[in-house]
């Protein structure tokens, strides 16, 4: 009977073709926009993701999120150092400083201050430079999209010189780091310096960066730092957690996203349960002639599901297969805003499931009229 | 051996001005070997008949049993498989798989009954090519003629070997030509000495292809007409 199911699905080509775009698009709807705003929610714990080395965040009890530092004295770094089960600690400091071109221009920039001898947290990837050119004086890194905002038209090139917090710097590396949260460029140095460009008139540290001794879990020593200084301290996960959350709860981009989705799953249903049902209601003289020559309702049904989960399948492939060129296309790229951007497999599997899931209940929705009606029509001209 | 035998059959349905009756109490019987032609005006029963034979009418009164069997005390569950062994059917429109080839439209109720694919088409295209139809097995039914379909439709209903085939206006969508050749396939294919055909009729110039006639009106059996085997249709 499976024959048959395939032979009445695609004996019509138009309507066919209308289920699996109508599953295709809203596939694309789902998948994409979730994708985008996995990847939006990650850029806000950026600079978490990046600083890989280190597994411990330590921070003010008064910190909720990432972007919102209040500093600490430097001492916090020996504090963090004397705990046990602590391989090291290193200061990181983070601050929004105004940058001034040589031609006069401003721009807010987002300054990341590493340790001056580790330099953890520093950018992975170089385009231009490399990280030892951070160790010279005046250094600074500027993010590749982040020089494209601060020197329009310009192409990538180390050599300008510009005005931190009225310090003087020198561009001597272009990195390649993911969009963050704020949108602003991401100006790396070392922490003595960004000291200096923030104008700060102590030697504060935004955050005390750590790594669990080999054999000891990060949480549990984060807990152990918390019990011994006083400070609030996370793993990376748990920090990562707890700025998704806050941003989730009160950027409104949860709801912004959450909208767009849900239209996603409402066209899809409609369009998917529609057709479907105008399929099935097209198609009942068949179906009628089947159960009168002696067809079971359950054989109709499995013949029906098959159609659902068959067009569900490649409706779902053409969905996400546009999806993914997105991302494919856009995510290399050094600039604009969906750079960095990507599918999570959570989500390609979590679209997979819920397009399934809608087509086969709009399929058995639409399929009641089949189950219900009368064999006895075939009889009537 | 009993065929098909009906004993005060009586239907109503319900309508705004109240219930309708359909059938009245009707006594019918259809002989295992001949081909019974059920006749009479628009409206008087005969579809209401056979769709009650078949069970594919429910909430009858009266004892309808075909081969040995009460079908009104089968349940719908029951009903199924029954038809599937027992019943072919032929329709006025007939009622073809569009999607399917013909010769596996042919192959559905073999394939319904649990038949190997490769084993039903083998089956089908014996008795399509019986039938005329061996350069067509493959098309799709919109590319035949209505007598050619009409014929797809006999092979449908007779593949199976089922005991008791219903037919229900075959002629009615075919010109005179192509509905006397499909009566005559009917009559030359569907009766056999263990199979009862029972055919509903408008058409006056199929009669001759009866061994019986059955007259019907108002929702009554009025009048059996045994035709006498000099005035059968001669076929092919």
């Amino acid at each position: 009977m499976i024959r048959i199911a395939f032979r009445i699905l695609l004996h019509d080509a138009a309507k066919y073709l209308a289920l699996v775009l109508g599953i295709a698009f809203a596939t694309l709807l789902i998948g994409q926009q979730s994708a985008i705003f996995h990847s939006v929610v990650q850029s806000s714990t950026r600079e978490i993701l990046e600083a890989s080395e280190a597994d411990i965040w330590v921070m003010k009890p008064s910190v909720e999120t990432l972007d919102q530092t209040d500093p600490m004295a430097e001492l916090a770094v020996n504090r963090v150092r004397s705990v046990p089960g602590v391989a090291w600690a290193v200061p990181y400091y983070q601050a929004i400083a105004q940058l001034k071109t040589a031609d006069g221009r401003s721009k807010s920039v987002t300054i990341i201050g590493v340790d001056e001898t580790s330099l953890v947290a520093a950018p992975r990837t170089m385009l231009i430079g490399s990280l030892a050119d951070l160790a010279r004086p005046d250094a600074i890194f500027v993010d590749a999209a982040g020089f494209s905002t601060i020197f329009p038209d310009t192409p990538l090139a180390t050599g300008a010189t510009v005005e931190i917090g009225q310090r003087r710097a020198h561009v001597v590396g272009i990195s390649h780091v993911g969009p963050s949260w704020t949108g602003l460029p991401r100006i790396h140095t070392r922490r003595s310096i960004a000291i200096e460009m923030a104008r700060e008139t102590i030697n504060p540290v935004s955050y005390v960066l750590a790594r669990a001794a080999p054999g000891h879990a990060p949480a549990d020593v984060a807990r152990a730092i918390s019990a011994a200084t006083g400070l609030q301290a996370h793993s990376s996960d748990g920090f990562r957690i707890q700025t998704q959350n806050w941003v989730l709860k009160y950027s409104g981009v949860a709801e912004n996203f959450g909208i767009t989705i849900l239209m996603g799953v409402v066209i899809g249903v409609a369009i998917v349960g529609q057709t479907f049902y105008m399929f099935s209601i097209e198609n009942l003289r068949q179906f009628a002639a089947l159960k009168a020559i002696g067809v079971a309702n359950h054989r109709i049904l499995g013949m029906i599901s098959i159609q659902a989960l068959f067009v569900s399948v490649v409706g779902f492939c053409i969905g996400i297969g546009v999806a993914s060129l997105f991302f494919a296309i856009f995510s290399p790229q050094l600039t604009g805003g969906l750079r960095g951007m990507f599918m999570h497999p959570a989500i390609f599997i979590g679209t997979g499931f819920f397009i399934v899931l809608i087509t086969l209940i709009s399929c058995l929705i639409s399929v009641r009229r089949v189950l219900t009606v009368d064999p006895a029509i075939v009889f009537r001209s | 051996m009993s065929g098909v035998v009906c004993q005060q059959v009586a239907i109503e349905f319900p309508s705004a001005a109240g219930p309708i009756k359909v059938l009245k109490g009707v006594d019918f019987e259809a002989r295992p070997g001949e081909l019974t032609m059920l006749v009479g005006p628009s409206g008087c029963g005969k579809t209401t008949l056979i769709s009650v034979i078949a069970g594919l009418l429910r909430g009858a009164t009266g004892s309808v049993n075909v081969f040995g069997q009460q079908v009104t005390s089968l349940s719908n569950r029951q009903l199924v498989p029954f038809r599937l062994a027992n019943i072919g059917f032929i329709f006025q429109q007939y009622n073809l798989l569009a999607g399917l080839s013909v010769i596996e439209n042919a192959a559905v109720p073999l394939v319904a009954a649990g038949s190997p694919w490769p084993d039903a088409l083998d089956a089908a295209r014996d008795l399509l090519n019986t039938l005329g139809l061996t350069p067509h097995l493959t098309k799709l039914p919109r590319q035949l003629s209505g007598g050619q379909q009409q014929r797809v439709a006999i092979a449908r209903a007779l593949v199976h070997k089922p005991r008791l085939l219903l037919c229900d206006e075959p002629t009615a969508a075919l010109d005179g030509k192509s509905g006397q050749a499909v009566m005559g396939l009917l009559r030359d294919l569907a009766v056999s000495p263990d199979r009862a055909a029972i055919v509903v009729t408008h058409d006056p110039r199929v009669y001759a292809y009866a061994n019986r006639i059955a007259h019907m009106e108002d929702g009554l059996l009025v009048n059996v007409e045994e035709v006498l085997p000099a005035q059968l249709a001669t076929t092919h």
